[in-house]
């Protein structure tokens, strides 16, 4: 016990940030190997970025270089990209669909037209064919539009997603050509009036016919995007399974549901404060004939099946958030230049400048993180970057709100008119923080993700602490040792072998510094909590911030060099905010892993958790009033 | 603010032009008897200022100087008479008024005024005046003014006219045991009459000092006037006693008197019950083949009054019912979510040094599904609460009810309570329904499917 104790207390100090660095130094040797052989490699991967950063290792492999596309690709998409651009410049009045609240069909059908309903759709069904890379590019123009964005995800990012991701041949041949020329909308039917994010508590429920052809199906979904266009739709209900021991129990399935099965009604659109030309109301189903055909995946399957479809269609957000914030930084930018306050112009004050700066580093970071994400998804295989889009999701929508919200800002009263677009951006981009599961959620999945990935590795190592192996202590005491003479962290992103530019190495040590912290902090955590770290939801969010910013620096450093090193133009520029973003995230992340240590001055959360508490016991504010008097 | 000083000023003119005569009075009579003086100060009594906690109770003129016992006595009587000759028809604040506006207005020298006062401060809740800071000040009024106070440095050193400060204390200390909070005019009248720095004006400011420090500790006050009618009164204990902001107090049953076909007057009872959401899904979880209990009469005291209400509860569930259900990541179990994992699945537990939880023996306890409480704690009344809460809770159809009952008052206590005083209303009464031991066989046990 006493050992234990005197762990402890080590672990407390600095040293322990380098408790990983043997582990890392082994597979520096092995990412390195592989880097070399990468070439050849087509293989499924095995290795995840995100997850490898709790053990405080970076897979340099994984994200080294930044991702590209070919030269024909490139040549390809940028011949898609030019008659959408055109298009929505010209034909799409964002102003009319937010007042009208509703997408008029000449736009529709020139959306469809270019074929913007199957972008992802293989080109035997009939679809563009194009890669997770390239929808992302188109997202960064059809974003513009937020209610056309949000009516293109929710019909291909999600509602068919399922059909072409797990769907059989049959049915793929069956719906595919007619949802990619538009012909068909779909829809994605998972939540329901009792249950957003807790898909448990799902009641509608497909029971099987006597002849065993169909399902009926009965129930009703809330908030459903295109809920009131759709023909098809991927809709999720409960199913009576026999399982293993025979006994029957509750399960989801996935269902393809065409509006023609009959039953089908959808209730009046709702009234909402942004993306308001997007088409979002109640569906319900009574008695819906749904063929057996017509499973997607297999009976009892459904919650793998939600799962990956969410999982699959959140990257893209972060280029079209970095699409926003390109064109407002144009706009405002053009305001300050010719707006003259005392005798000077907007875009000579610092305070103006100060928000331009965060809006190009922010939209540089998106950018860099979504194309990073997409990549590695394009990458041959069923590769699993669940948490890196979680990731790109969050860090995206939030960093669209601030940046939106300072562009209005830059106008002043102006930007609070409707004469201008930023009000509309502002109520439009709110809705990014909430859809797809919320930020909160997606950062508790980031979270825990890696902390369950991380916990199996150091269980062990952990376990033989608690008990006080001889071993294990004079192994970190030696390390402690190792720790105080030599300070520096070197991961091989930098130096010889280096994937780093030199330009970039100061940036590279402070990442590589930060990653190694955050090791030891998760394995701390692991030892402090164990399994009951999913109640500690207040750390889980510093861990999932903690890991964002690391995510987000990889992609800058990654961006950045591979831009200086193939002299991209304007690289200057790109490592100049490269750079500053590092910095700027290496202290937001000491400072949070700082309040994850133990007893650390920084954390309030005791706090916090009471204030809270009284308010909510009470539900409501409950200080007297300033004015107040007891005499 | 504005009054007050106006306030200030005006009482100061008055006394000013009164002042000589009190003087003079005053010192007459302590010239007039000259007892045992200290020689430090004429107007110095030896006796010692804290001699006597419990003036209000005991006569408070019992060591008064220079007075024989009887004519003291006599005194005393006097004031008494004279509030039950003015009051003979209502016993008010106007009248009560009137008492000290007749003393006042009687001699101008006010001759026995601290008899006077202590004769008013015991009268004070007879005539339901106790709390009204008003007629304390009023009271204070009677002190003469200016001539009480100290006017050098060893007068204030000493106890500076005892009687009349402790007397001064006194209608503060009443104050205190009703919880009146002094006001402006309080001190005003009190700087007046002892001077700062006195006696009476040090209790003001404790008064001031934590009267207002206590005003909201108690974060579940009780009013001070309960409600007369049973119903609001039932909601307002059940409200209390189930503090859970989700939950719905219904009346089931409004009070109420018929006139039978026979000419018997039946009256029914009061029920008003209350249930939470979450008792409401419990109830709806238990097992059916378990019986659950209406057991009562409890008892909930609101200041000085006792009300009695029932609770639907059932004894805990035996282990073997217990079951967990596992967690499997691939069902949509209880507490699944698509899009993170509810349960991280390691092998480890929590830190010792990270686990704050304090090691309680843990009593387990049947589950309370419903509470009420009724003009009448009979079976039959009860059984109707139990028909009421089924139409919410269809399960009680299904699961066997068995009556609890102790013997206890079928009405409804004290609702209709006379006003008591401080010390009356710290000690609980004794309950009148103490079951009798020849009674607990009689414990209703009736079995309703």
């Amino acid at each position: 016990m006493s050992l234990t104790r005197v762990l402890r207390f080590s672990k407390a100090l600095r040293f322990e940030r380098r408790l990983a660095a043997p582990h890392v130094g082994r597979s520096e040797k092995v990412t390195s190997r592989i880097q070399l052989q990468r070439r050849f490699r087509t293989d499924c991967r095995s290795l995840a970025y995100a997850k490898d950063l709790f053990l405080g290792k970076v897979n340099k492999a994984e994200v080294f270089p930044y991702p590209e596309i070919g030269n024909e690709e490139l040549e390809e998409i940028n011949q898609l990209v030019a008659p959408v651009e055109k298009f929505f410049a010209e034909d799409v009045d964002s102003k009319l669909i937010d007042h009208e609240a509703t997408i008029p069909s000449e736009t529709l059908k020139g959306l469809k037209e270019l074929g913007l309903f199957g972008i992802q759709i293989p080109e035997e069904y009939g679809g563009l064919g194009l890669s997770n890379t390239m929808y992302a590019r188109l997202g960064e123009i059809f974003c513009l539009d937020g209610s056309i964005a949000v009516t293109l995800a929710a019909h291909q990012a999600i509602g068919l997603k399922g059909i072409l991701m797990l769907g059989t041949e049959e049915q793929k041949t069956k719906y595919l050509p007619r949802l990619a020329t538009g012909e068909h909308i779909a829809a994605f039917c998972l939540t329901e009036p009792g249950s957003g994010s807790d898909a448990a508590s799902i009641q509608t429920r497909a029971t099987l016919t006597e002849d065993g052809k169909h399902y009926l199906l009965n129930g009703s979904k809330f908030w459903i995007s295109n809920g009131g266009l759709a023909e098809i739709m991927t809709v999720f209900a409960r199913t009576e399974v026999v399982d293993k021991d025979g006994q029957k129990k509750d399960k989801i399935t996935a269902f393809i549901v065409e509006r023609a099965f009959g039953g089908v009604t959808s209730g009046k659109p709702e009234d909402k404060l942004g993306i308001r030309g997007s088409n979002t109301c109640e569906v319900t189903f009574e008695d819906t004939k749904v063929p057996v055909e017509n499973v997607i995946g297999e009976v009892g399957g459904g919650f793998k099946v939600a799962m990956n479809i969410l999982n699959s269609g959140r990257f893209s957000m972060g280029s079209a958030s970095a699409g926003i914030i390109k064109t407002l930084i144009g706009l405002a930018a053009e305001y300050a230049g010719t707006r003259k306050q005392f005798n000077r112009r907007l875009s000579e004050f610092g305070m103006i400048q100060d928000k331009f700066a965060l809006m190009a580093q922010n939209a540089f970071v998106m950018e860099s993180m979504a194309y990073l994400t997409a990549g590695m998804m394009d990458r041959p295989g069923l590769p699993d970057c669940s948490v890196e889009a979680a990731m790109v999701k969050v860090f995206s929508s939030e960093g669209l709100w601030i940046c939106v919200s300072e562009a209005l800002q830059v106008l002043g009263g102006l930007g609070y008119t409707k004469n201008f677009p930023y009000e509309r951006y502002l109520r439009d981009s709110r809705i990014l923080l909430i859809f797809e599961g919320t930020n909160e959620i997606l950062r508790m999945y980031i979270a825990l993700t890696g902390m369950q990935y991380a916990g199996r590795i150091l269980t062990g190592k952990i376990k033989e602490m608690k008990k006080g192996n001889v071993g294990v202590v004079f192994e970190l005491l030696g390390k402690k040792l190792r720790d105080s003479v030599v300070k520096t962290v070197d991961l091989g992103l930098t130096g010889n072998n280096g994937v780093v530019h030199p330009s970039l190495t100061e940036s590279a040590k402070k990442f590589e510094e930060n990653v190694v912290f955050f090791g030891s902090t998760v394995e701390n955590l692991l030892y402090r909590y164990g399994k009951t770290i999913v109640d500690e939801q207040l750390v889980l969010k510093r861990v999932a911030d903690v890991l964002i910013n690391l995510y987000a620096m990889t992609a800058v450093l990654s961006r950045a060099s591979r831009s200086i090193s193939i002299g991209l133009r304007n690289h200057d520029h790109e490592v100049l905010l490269a750079n500053n973003f590092c910095s700027e995230a290496y202290f937001k992340n000491n400072y949070l892993m700082t309040q994850l240590q133990k007893n650390s001055p920084e954390n309030n959360d005791a706090n916090i958790k009471k204030i809270a508490m009284d308010i909510l016991e009470k539900r409501a504010y409950i200080c007297s009033h300033p004015l107040d008097r007891t005499f | 603010m504005n009054s007050a000083r106006r306030l200030l000023q005006t009482q100061y003119f008055r006394c000013l032009a009164a002042a000589p005569n009190y003087r003079a009075s005053v010192q007459h009579v302590v010239f007039a008897h000259p007892p045992r003086r200290t020689s430090l100060s004429q107007l110095q009594w030896p006796r010692s200022f804290h001699g006597s906690p419990g003036c209000s109770q005991n006569r408070p003129v019992t060591t008064a100087v220079g007075q024989g016992g009887e004519k003291k006595e006599k005194s005393l009587v006097t004031y008494d008479e004279l509030f039950e000759q003015v009051a003979r028809d209502a016993k008010s604040k106007a009248t009560f008024n009137r008492v000290v506006d007749i003393f006042s207005k009687r001699d101008v020298r006010r001759r026995g005024h601290v008899e006077f006062i202590y004769a008013a401060l015991k009268k004070m809740p007879e005539f339901g005046v106790e709390r009204d800071i008003a007629v304390y000040n009023k009271l204070l009024d009677v002190f003469p003014k200016e001539v009480l106070v100290a006017r050098n440095f060893i007068q204030r050193m000493f106890n500076h006219y005892p009687r009349q400060q402790e007397c001064g204390v006194q209608v503060l200390e009443q104050m205190e045991n009703y919880g009146i909070m002094p006001n402006v005019e309080t001190k005003v009248l009190l700087v007046q009459i002892f001077g700062d720095k006195s006696h009476p004006v040090r209790k003001y400011q404790r008064l001031m000092y934590w009267f207002p420090k206590f005003k909201h500790a108690n974060p579940f006050p009780v009013p001070r006037d309960l409600p007369q009618d049973p119903v609001d009164l039932a909601r307002l204990s059940l409200g209390r006693i189930a503090n859970d902001l989700d939950s719905t107090t219904t009346v089931y049953q409004m009070p109420s008197t018929d006139l039978s076909e026979t000419g018997e007057e039946i009256s029914l009872p009061h029920i008003v019950g209350t249930q939470s959401p979450d008792q409401r899904s419990l109830l709806a979880k238990h097992n059916p083949s378990r019986p659950v209990f209406v057991e009562g009469p409890l008892p909930l005291w609101l200041r000085g009054t006792c009300v009695y209400y029932y609770v639907l509860r059932a004894d805990p569930p035996p282990p073997e019912e217990k079951v967990e259900e596992p967690c499997d990541p691939e069902l949509f179990g209880p507490g699944q979510s698509i899009f993170y994992p509810l349960v991280v699945d390691l092998a480890l537990d929590r830190d010792l040094g990270d686990d704050y939880s304090f090691d309680v023996d843990d009593v387990e306890e049947g589950v309370v599904y419903a509470m009420c409480m009724t003009g009448q704690g009979d079976q039959a009344t009860l059984g109707r609460w139990i028909s009421g809460l089924q139409e919410t809770n269809p399960i009680l159809g299904q699961i066997p009810t068995l009556f609890r009952l102790e013997s206890g008052p079928r009405e409804l206590q004290g609702a209709s309570e006379t006003p008591r005083g401080p010390d009356i209303e710290a000690e609980p009464r004794t309950m009148e329904h103490e079951p009798f031991p020849e009674e607990e066989h009689q414990h209703s046990q009736g079995m309703k499917q």
